[in-house]
């Protein structure tokens, strides 16, 4: 049951997909993989849409070479937990959610309670080995994963439904070279954007997801294309399972 | 035939989003990426390992389609296929 403050808060989204819509974002868990230039942008869109619960992992520390995209960690923060800054902005930009904050590494030995009982996984994270972690996990537990990644002016989004559609490994099966990446801060606020939208629709269960297609956005020359991916017969990691994942 | 090479991400600030190759027939994508090279030190350096093989984290598509295995590089082109190449990017 939505409150008074929520029924004002939420009211233009409310005009667009009901109270009902509303109630399901309220009643959704998000975890949110990275604290940093993705994860700034994803989880602020979540919890102004009013996702009830988001849960924000990351290990680091802010420093200032972080802001110039990292928009929840400001200058006061350098030096200060990524989630214990995220953590505050995100309570004051909406009190009417729970936000959960953890400071941990994300490996086999914590990922089995990180991402215990919620309804979607974002890939915020930064690497490769990191990811391919998150992608198991979301193949293992069922839960859907929405994976962006950013260099420079680029960007690339995708939406992974266990056993329906492709995952990262069937897309991406050998990560690509570590590096200090270049990147301008649009970039990451534009591809957090597109995950967050993902995982709104996913949990509203409207619109076509980005399932089975990789959206890639070039910036320098402002254009978006999809292409389209498929499962790979041969993947290690989801050949094995069927189409047995209950969407919302 | 004619092959047209779409280039993504960095690749695209190397060589262009779009290039129209002239290639004899039975060209493999092996063949049509190198002759891409020879045109530029820049994209042979980031799409190509060491070996001279295609850096294995390339995403090679053809007529949008994601071509997998380890001899993807050997398919043959067919005259008016699309080659897509793609190094999909890392941070976050």
């Amino acid at each position: 049951m939505l409150s008074g403050n929520e029924q004002e808060r939420y009211h233009r989204q409310i005009l667009l997909f009901g109270e009902d819509g509303q109630e399901k974002l309220k009643s959704a868990r998000v975890v949110i993989a990275g604290a940093g230039g993705l994860g700034c942008p994803v989880a602020t869109y979540l919890a102004v849409a009013g996702v009830g619960h988001i849960r924000i992992i990351d290990h680091d520390t802010v420093e200032r070479t972080n802001l110039n995209r990292q928009i929840l960690h400001w200058e006061k923060d350098i030096g200060v937990a990524k989630t214990g800054s995220a953590g505050e902005k995100l309570k004051l930009i909406n009190p009417d959610i729970v936000i959960e904050a953890f400071r941990v590494t994300i490996d086999e030995e914590t990922a089995p309670g990180l991402f215990r009982d919620v309804d979607a996984i974002v890939d915020a994270m930064d690497n490769y080995p990191a990811r391919y972690l998150l992608n198991h996990w979301a193949i293992k537990s069922g839960i859907p994963l929405f994976h962006g990644a950013i260099r420079g002016f680029d960007g690339q989004v995708t939406t992974i439904i266990p056993g329906k559609t492709a995952c990262l490994s069937c897309i991406i099966p050998k990560a690509p070279p570590k590096e200090i990446f270049p990147v301008i801060g649009v970039t990451a606020g534009m591809i957090g954007m597109i995950q967050a939208n993902e995982v709104i629709k996913y949990l509203l269960g409207t619109g076509e997801l980005l399932g089975n297609r990789l959206l890639i956005w070039d910036g320098l020359n402002s254009v978006l294309d999809t292409v389209h991916v498929e499962r790979d017969p041969s993947c290690t990691e989801c050949s094995h399972i069927q189409d047995t994942m209950k969407v919302r | 035939m004619k092959v047209r090479v779409k280039a993504f991400a960095r690749f695209r600030e190397i060589i262009g989003s779009e290039n129209t190759l002239e290639l004899y027939e039975g060209t493999s994508v092996l063949g049509a990426l190198k002759n891409l090279s020879a045109g530029s030190i820049d994209f042979r350096d980031a799409c190509f390992d060491k070996e001279g093989n295609v850096a294995s984290f390339v995403v090679l598509m053809i007529n949008g389609k994601r071509i997998s295995g380890t001899d993807r590089e050997m398919m043959v082109l067919r005259d008016g296929d699309e080659l897509a190449v793609f190094p999909p990017v890392a941070g976050g």
